[in-house]
């Protein structure tokens, strides 16, 4: 058995992720001459990585259920910049942002709640309708309401809540580094959305429907129902998030995360989700966007010029795919 | 109490107007298998979408133990006991083979929260009702189909199933599982399971029915035991007619060989095969998978590279090193698998009719006239009798003999010196099979030289007029005319 254990183990993507990630840690920490393991870094990586990591777990969710969202960080880009305008308009959120994070998850819920009532009840492709909407959202925000962006103005709650802090670590030289509180939304996300997938019927159905949407259909799952609920949920926490950027960066932009999904989706494939549905899980997840994160943070530290991030990406999102479809080859037979 | 489990009587069924099904009788007594055979849109599958609760009746009666029931809802199917499982298994190839077999009832029990070891509970009682051992943890996409569908009637009696219904069972399995799954179906029945198995395998049927009910055309044309019955009995009730099982006579062989391989060889694939085929004859190869008789076809079509040997066509020497090259040799390839490498099933019937003629319909500058397509392709609609109103729909309306007939159409609106069947009768049923081999018969007699590659010793034997047997890559023996039989066959297999 314990046998059999360590080979299905080792039989998993997240196991590879997880050697590549330390591999790739120590490899980092051995060429910037220690640098990345030096507390500052440490907290500046985590850091950076609280927005990314938490559209990540979005973007699993659905890639879990067979779809393939593309307007997750527009529906938040649009539910911040309208809920911190109507903030700022009536001058709520001066001393306390909760107004403002339950305006943007409303916001993120309506918009969720259109992607989902157009992907379960005409079953069209989940790309091409987000693809749709991501645009159509854009659109909303620049064009029909004519969002601004809010810098200095912002509601002095956001700004205190994103500089807040757990602690605060010195590196040799003395420069000094904060570990923001919102980590702890990150982390609680993570938690959460494991305990979903592995958990519960909810999360069961989702790898079901990802795996064979017809065969859950039978096996007694409402599909359509669950679909709905699945991006409603999405679009409301993808509006969450949305605030917490807001709050990090102390300023709204309504185009500030135009192509994000394009750096969350390469992660979460990387970490082992299949581009077809069906298999992924939290831990592969959060160890690929891991990868990213520390990479991306690295190239200065190792002095390698930052455009080679974009290659980087790519090369992440034509290894993640291939093998994402060797796996589903291998699984047909 | 009634003797049987389930008894309908004067079911009707209609989809806008159409009569589905038309005051159909069915009966299964307890314990018993019995066979719901037919042609494709018989109304087999609508039957069946009555008893699972998927349909809901127009008119007509269904007793179950006994019990008039007027209105049936998939959950209450279940909760009667019957259990479908569907020719996909409706498996989740992504889940372990625990999930797989608790999930259906997990959600059943209308559960909100996972619990592994309830699930493992559920699975391992699952698995023991016919003592059927897995790995619990083994991904359920790595499973063989036989070891998938025991899964999924180990799920099913999860349910305290008293009437399992097998949608085309034995589609995708190998004869060994086969008899495995008959043993497990044996099994059942001594547990007082009734089984209803839906089946166009006239071998099939009479292994392993005890009662039988043949549909044709929405009416049920026989129901009884199936020991009263002959198998041409069985094919007269199916499709109606009487067939014909003529042997195939050659009329008109050419003097020259239009075809001759020497010494073709393919490593690991077949080695030193010779023979020759004149025009107006259908010559059978066949031998067991993996005999090398797929690669020799494949290579004769350009697919597969031989090693050595020659191939020489009209007398002239070819080297026949692409199927574009083949098709300007004139030599055409029906292949196996008709789904995926020989139908646009998402296209129109005419254009897939029409494929391999583009560049005889095309005009100056290789513009194509979307009427000429259509004309031409309802020459073939007509002469083939394809079942189709509008050769516009897609190839996928249609049923399994008739997408064989437009793959056929396809390569003979060409014209054909030689065409190579692989398996053509594959999943087709008996009265589109007999079609399919009076036709291939015809159009030998018009000088076409044919191969047919199949393992279906009866098809050989009927249609071929000469019979190479392939065994481990090499020719083992070739019986002409008057000397082929299946025990003839049989014996140089062995």
């Amino acid at each position: 058995m314990n046998k059999s254990m360590l080979k299905r183990m080792t039989h998993r993507t997240e196991f590879w992720i997880f050697i590549v990630l330390i591999i790739m840690c120590l490899l980092i920490q051995a060429i910037s001459g220690g640098q990345l393991f030096e507390p500052t870094t440490v907290v500046t990586i985590l850091r950076s990585m609280i927005v990314d990591g938490m559209f990540a777990m979005v973007c699993l969710v659905i890639m879990v259920s067979g779809g393939f969202d593309l307007s997750f960080p527009a529906i938040a880009a649009l539910a911040y910049s309208l809920s911190t305008t109507i903030c700022l308009n009536n001058g709520w959120c001066e001393t306390n942002p909760i107004p403002g994070f339950i305006l943007a998850v409303i916001i993120g819920a309506v918009l969720g709640m259109l992607n989902g009532w157009i992907i379960a009840y005409f079953k069209l492709n989940t790309m091409i309708v987000t693809l749709g909407t991501q645009t159509f959202f854009l659109g909303i925000s620049m064009g029909l309401l004519q969002l601004k962006e809010i810098t200095s103005t912002l509601p002095k709650s956001f700004k205190a809540l994103g500089t807040s802090y757990l602690f605060e670590v010195y590196n040799s030289r003395g420069l000094r580094s904060t570990m923001s509180s919102l980590f702890i939304l990150f982390v609680i996300l993570v938690i959460i959305t494991s305990f979903v997938l592995n958990k519960t019927m909810f999360g069961r159905a989702l790898y079901a429907i990802g795996g064979n949407e017809v065969s859950a259909e039978r096996a007694g799952y409402n599909v359509r129902r669950t679909k709905f609920i699945l991006y409603t949920v999405a679009g409301a926490v993808s509006g969450f998030i949305g605030m917490i950027r807001v709050c990090l960066a102390s300023q709204s932009i309504p185009k500030a995360l135009v192509g994000k999904e394009m750096n969350i989706i390469p992660a979460v494939i990387l970490g082992g989700a299949s581009i077809f549905g069906g298999e992924g899980s939290v831990f592969g997840t959060v160890c690929a966007i891991s990868i990213i994160t520390v990479v991306s943070n690295s190239m200065l530290l190792i002095g390698i010029d930052t455009y080679w991030q974009d290659l980087f990406n790519g090369a992440v999102i034509l290894v993640g795919i291939t093998v994402s479809a060797l796996q589903a080859m291998r699984r047909k037979g | 109490m009634s003797e049987y489990l389930l008894e309908m009587t004067g079911i009707c069924k209609s989809f806008a107007g159409v009569h589905a099904l038309d005051h159909v009788n069915f009966a299964v007594r307890p314990g018993s298998v019995i066979c719901l055979a037919g042609e494709n849109g018989c109304g087999k599958s609508t039957l069946v979408k009555i008893i699972s609760g998927v349909y809901t009746k127009d008119e007509g009666e269904v007793t179950f133990e006994g019990h008039k029931i007027d209105k049936i809802t998939p959950a209450e199917a279940t909760k009667l006991g019957i259990q479908v499982i569907y020719q996909d298994l409706s498996i989740f190839p992504n889940l372990t083979v625990m999930e797989n077999l608790a999930i259906n009832s997990e959600i059943t029990a209308g559960q909100k929260v996972v619990n592994r070891k309830r699930w493992e509970k559920t699975a391992r009682e699952a698995l023991s009702k016919i003592g059927y051992d897995i790995d619990l943890y083994a991904k359920m996409g790595d499973l063989s189909v036989a070891d998938k569908q025991l899964v999924a009637i180990c799920r099913a009696l999860l349910f305290n199933a008293k009437l399992i219904i097998m949608d085309e069972p034995t589609t995708a399995l190998t004869k060994k599982e086969v008899d495995a799954l008959f043993k497990t179906v044996r099994q059942l029945k001594e547990k007082n399971i009734a089984i209803m198995f839906i089946s166009h395998k006239t071998e099939e049927i009479f292994e392993i029915s005890d009662d039988v009910c043949i549909m044709r055309n929405g009416k049920n044309v026989y129901a009884g035991k199936t020991a009263d019955l002959t198998r041409e009995d069985f094919t007269y009730h199916m499709t109606g007619r009487k067939l014909t099982n003529d042997k195939f006579v050659p009329k008109n062989v050419s003097k020259e060989p239009v075809l001759e391989v020497k010494d073709l060889s393919l490593k690991g694939a077949y080695e030193n095969v010779s023979f020759e085929l004149r025009k107006g004859e259908i010559l059978g190869i066949t031998g067991l998978l993996g005999s090398g008789r797929t690669e020799l076809a494949l290579s004769l079509f350009g697919l597969m590279k031989p090693k050595s040997g020659e191939i020489r066509l009209n007398g002239k020497s070819a080297t026949i090193s692409s199927p574009m090259e083949a098709q300007r040799l004139k030599i055409g390839y029906v292949p196996e698998d008709r789904l995926t490498e020989g139908l646009c099933l998402r296209q129109p019937i005419a254009d897939n009719i029409t494929l391999s003629s583009l560049k005889r319909l095309s005009g100056k500058f290789g513009i194509l006239n979307h009427k000429d397509i259509y004309k031409d392709a309802q020459i073939w609609v007509d002469k083939f009798s394809i079942a189709t109103d509008d050769p516009h729909k897609y190839a996928s309306t249609l049923s399994g003999g008739n997408q064989q007939k437009i793959v056929l159409s396809k390569w003979l609106s060409n014209d054909l010196d030689v065409l190579i069947l692989n398996g053509p009768t594959v999943g087709v049923d008996v009265g589109a099979k007999q079609d399919i081999h009076q036709l291939v018969h015809e159009l030998a007699n018009d000088g076409l030289a044919v191969i047919i590659i199949s393992d279906d010793l009866s098809e050989v034997v009927q249609n071929c007029n000469r019979v190479i047997v392939m065994k481990d890559g090499h020719i083992s023996g070739e019986i002409g005319s008057d000397d082929i039989t299946e025990d003839n066959i049989l014996e140089i297999i062995r």
